[in-house]
């Protein structure tokens, strides 16, 4: 027997190809090894992002006050943001800067939440805060945001690095960015500073739309300095998802379409439109919940393992799903898809309006407010396996879950049982009460086999007892620190409204069910129980 | 938030007499539970009836939620933590500490200290239970705590109690706040029971150098995961050391450091006992030297005006490093600034890290010109927060090991060169010009 061969390096170069193959590979490693920081390697804080200007564009909005700016607090209150940090709030109304930032106060004390605010914290964080009057179809205004910035570089030191966040409506984006990019605001010179965007949610209504905006967008941006922004990306469960699946050992040898019999995401929310009927009417559940937060919670439970987490490699795997989902056409819209519109009910023990009473809704609305569906995956894992997807308003509670339903066992032994034992489920619960619960069978004490399915439940309050971050917080440091892993990639975006555009379209030319079609407080239209039952299967009772 | 919502409970003098007072703890939770469960069924039928009924019902449902929520829920299942206080007092502070720390890192603790050592042996034991709430108040979880002071022989025999009251299946972190009595009998049953060794390396006596390299060593053959307090604490400054080099013209210079200086606050100018515990300053020297694959040329050796001494080697050019004593406001030991070196193709680059109670500054000099000017708002870290770090980890941290080793290298693995005048290759190198000293 010759003995074994040891892991040598690889044989000397003996060709005019081989030698330069080498030294193209040595090259690589050089380069390589200069980009790693070796300091960095197991820090475990966050890294703190390099001095900066913050750019707000529409400052004075809901958003920015509700999300962005007490996020943006928060991380100034948690030391996470750098000491050169400015924040030049961008708006239409007029403002002095004082009188901005005392409105900004008043905010903080109804959406911060950790409260009370941390005065010193405050007043340190409100000195960094400018405002600048802008029309974003006004030229000299941006010429004069120039300016700002580059005084705002000298005496503040955010060295030319620049996040703008579009906190504005979808209508004014692509303005802006035209903006940003007449006037250089956009560009990256070596040691000059990064230039970053950060594009609010929906992007675009359909597909042509979307590839509309991308187009737009990376006419000036780079798409590495884009970063599209679903907070749901960074919900601190929705992360774990992650860390459930690929940290895990023991769940990925079952993960595939010889152990799941099938997956059930629900998105539910008990509220209606609140005071957003305008916006509702024009989007509805499809491009609402269905196009981003459905699919992106789809991609994530059913992508393969990437070879890192960098963002790239994430979304490349997220990428694959998406592209696996075969386009619906108008016979599987009509037989797999389901819409519904809320009409008037109870919720939680109170009287709710139907969806076309809102305010700002059209009464003849044909607006879905609920859409259900079931989606297969193209691929070699999942081929099979169908993802019953379903999001609505006014269900009667709160609660988002994704459900793998494993098959069945093989052979029933305990046919005797008073109780047939239910398949197992694993459920992981996005939103309230997050945590994990898995379902089997188990024995009834007592002198007989009697088998009753049991639920073995983690929550996560009880092994971390500690309030997590807003998922604004995460995703607004992430891309102050370049880190786009959980942003949203442009063929990404593209690639759900390829799945969702058809539903839309086909719908379009379909007519619409007699809407109302379920009442607020229930689960919704009966065809969505239907599309269930065809296949033998119910939804689960959340 | 953390508080005890037990009444108080009469001495245990043995574990059995703990275990008892813990299983009717936990069977008052089970009951709280079932009525907490029965008022939420109570709270759903109450849904389906008529508006007018639904009122009262929820009213009178929530009253005895409200009632069950005075109860604990669950025990957490995170982790045991034993505390090896040694005297009440220190047995005070850590439990302070720990129940600061509970809402992070809920666990069953023990605390353990000795008294009357030549008395009559047996144990006096008092249990706290502890109710985490979340911020929005709702009480969540449970977690107990308990005393247990030993005395007589009963000391000397403390891994006898301790395992019996583990909750089984659960990772033991084992803090050790005082010196560790590393070497003994006592350590000897002690360690293996614990998975994670946590201690405070900037608390130890003397100039602390002593224990670091029995710690290391304890590490090593035990494959035991350590949290040493004193490396957690430099946090901030490894954060600020690798700023620096984050620009990537800058990056480079990492492999062409040439001196490391750390200045640390002396107890008494000068240090002439050599009493200032140097953990901190050599750890720092440590993490730079694992992190920047250097090796050791001649370990740590003592010189002149209170200053210590080592060569490394990085690739093929030699690393000085000195530790200095100087005055300062800080307490002893503490690190007053880190400086480091670097020669590239003939161009020098000095970065400067100092840091008070809140923020950390940094600063870079590229041939004299000033390239980075930064001051980070980076609090040092409270013992609740090191704690909490200490414990988060489930498994070993490979750069806290690297650093660990590398402080055992430096000490001089064979001669404990830490000692005083014993190393006589380290001293004789001392005096010498870098580049002539051996390889070592």
């Amino acid at each position: 027997m010759s003995p074994p061969r040891a892991p040598s390096a690889p044989p000397p170069a003996r060709t005019a190809r081989q030698l330069r193959e080498a030294a193209t590979a040595a090259r690589r490693r050089a380069r390589s090894d200069a980009d790693v920081n070796p300091l960095r390697q197991g820090l475990r804080l966050e890294r703190v992002p390099d001095p900066c200007a913050f750019v707000l564009f529409g400052a004075t909005g809901d958003l920015a006050h509700r999300k962005v700016v007490p996020a943006i607090y928060q991380l100034w209150r948690t030391n996470l943001l750098p000491a050169e940090f400015s924040l030049v709030a961008v708006a239409r109304r007029p403002y002095s800067s004082e009188a901005f930032a005392a409105e900004l106060r008043a905010s903080l004390e109804k959406y911060s939440r950790v409260q009370p605010i941390d005065e010193a914290s405050w007043s340190e964080l409100a000195k960094r805060i400018t405002y600048q009057q802008l029309d974003f179809s006004d030229d000299a205004g941006f010429d004069r945001l120039v300016e700002a910035l580059d005084r705002l570089d000298a005496k503040c030191g955010t060295a030319g690095n620049r996040l703008f966040y579009l906190a504005t409506q979808p209508s004014q984006v692509t303005e802006i960015v035209r903006q940003i990019g007449r006037v250089g605001l956009d560009h990256e010179v070596r040691g000059a500073g990064w230039r970053r965007v950060i594009v609010e949610k929906p992007f675009g209504r359909d597909f042509e739309s979307a590839r509309h905006l991308n187009h737009e967008v990376n006419k000036v941006f780079r798409e590495s300095q884009v970063y599209r922004i679903d907070h749901y990306l960074g919900k601190e469960t929705v992360r774990n998802l992650l860390v459930f699946r690929f940290g895990n050992g023991i769940f990925e040898p079952v993960w595939n379409r010889s152990f799941v019999d099938h997956v059930q995401i629900t998105v539910a929310e008990s509220i209606g439109v609140e005071n957003r009927g305008a916006f509702y009417e024009e989007t509805g559940a499809s491009r609402d919940i269905l196009q981003n937060h459905l699919l992106q919670l789809m991609t994530l439970v059913a992508m393969e393992p990437p070879s890192s987490f960098q963002a790239d490699a994430l979304r490349d795997q997220k990428l694959q799903v998406l592209r696996a989902i075969a386009a619906p056409d108008a016979e599987h819209v009509r037989r797999n898809v389901v819409r519904g519109q809320y009409g008037p009910g109870w919720v939680q023990g109170e009287p709710a309006p139907g969806y076309r009473e809102e305010p700002e809704v059209d009464p003849e609305s044909e607006t879905e407010t609920y859409v259900a569906g079931r989606f297969e995956i193209d691929d070699w894992r999942w081929s099979g396996v169908p993802f019953y997807l379903r999001a609505g308003k006014r269900l009667p509670k709160r609660a988002t879950e994704i459900a793998i339903q494993f098959k069945e066992t093989p052979l029933r032994l305990f046919r005797e049982s008073a109780g047939d034992p239910t398949p197992n489920v694993l459920a992981m619960r996005i939103q309230p009460d997050e945590g994990i619960m898995l379902r089997f069978a188990a024995k009834v004490p007592g002198l007989g086999l009697d088998v009753r399915t049991v639920n073995m439940d983690f929550a996560y309050d009880t092994s971390f007892v500690v309030d997590s971050p807003d998922a604004y917080e995460t995703l607004i440091l992430d891309a102050l620190l370049g880190d786009a892993s959980l942003f949203t990639r442009s063929d990404e975006v593209e690639a759900a409204w390829a799945v969702v555009t058809p539903i839309i379209n086909a719908w379009s030319e379909m007519q619409a069910p007699h809407f109302p079609n379920y009442a607020a407080g229930s689960w919704g239209p009966e065809p969505a129980d239907e599309l269930m039952e065809r296949d033998g299967r119910r939804w689960r009772r959340i | 938030m953390a508080k005890d919502l037990t009444a108080p409970r009469p001495l245990a003098r043995s574990v059995s007499e703990i275990e008892g007072q813990l299983g009717k703890l936990w069977a008052r939770a089970a009951v709280a539970r079932a009525e907490a469960a029965k008022a939420e069924v109570a709270l759903v039928a109450a849904q389906a009836e008529a508006a007018a009924r639904a009122a009262a019902s929820l009213a009178a449902a929530g009253e005895t939620i409200d009632a069950a929520a005075h109860h604990v829920a669950a025990r957490t299942s995170v982790l045991n933590l034993v505390v090896l206080a040694g005297d009440s007092r220190t047995a005070e502070r850590c439990a302070a500490t720990i129940t600061a720390t509970a809402s992070r890192h809920a666990s069953r603790s023990l605390i353990l200290s000795a008294q009357d050592t030549g008395g009559a042996a047996g144990i006096e034991a008092r249990i706290e239970a502890l109710s985490l709430t979340t911020a929005d108040g709702r009480a969540e979880t449970g977690a107990e705590t308990i005393y247990v002071t030993a005395r007589g022989e009963t000391g000397n025999h403390l891994a006898s109690i301790i395992v019996p009251l583990l909750v089984h299946d659960l990772p033991v972190a084992m803090w050790m706040p005082n010196d560790p009595p590393f070497g003994t009998h006592r350590a000897d049953r002690l360690l293996p029971i614990a998975d994670r060794l946590i201690v405070d390396g900037s608390d130890w006596s003397g100039d602390g150098l002593d224990l670091l390299d029995k710690l290391a060593v304890v590490a090593e053959e035990r494959r035991l995961v350590v949290a040493d307090w004193a490396l957690l604490r430099q946090s901030r400054w490894r954060e600020a050391m690798a700023s620096m080099y984050d620009l990537p013209d800058l990056r480079p210079h990492l492999g062409a450091v040439r001196r490391i200086d750390v200045d640390y606050a002396a107890a008494a100018p000068g240090d002439p006992g050599w009493t200032t515990n140097v953990v901190r300053p050599l750890y720092h020297v440590a993490w730079l030297a694992s992190r920047l694959g250097m090796t050791v040329v001649a370990p740590l050796s003592r010189a002149e005006r209170g200053r210590r001494l080592a060569t490394l080697r990085q690739r093929d050019h030699a690393v000085e490093v000195v530790l200095r004593p100087v005055s300062s406001d800080l307490g002893p030991g503490s690190t007053a600034r880190v400086e480091i070196t670097s020669r590239l193709r003939g161009a020098e680059l000095i970065g400067r890290v100092a840091a008070d109670d809140r923020t950390v500054n940094v600063s870079v000099y590229d041939d004299g010109r000033e390239r980075i000017r930064r001051s980070y708002a980076a609090p040092r870290l409270s013992d609740v927060d090191l704690l909490a770090r200490a414990v988060e980890e489930g498994a070993s941290d490979p750069v806290a090991v690297g650093a660990l080793a590398m402080a055992h290298r430096l000490l001089g693995v064979d001669s404990g060169s830490h000692k005083a005048g014993s190393n006589g290759q380290a001293r004789q190198n001392a005096g010498r010009p870098l580049e002539d000293r051996g390889n070592g």
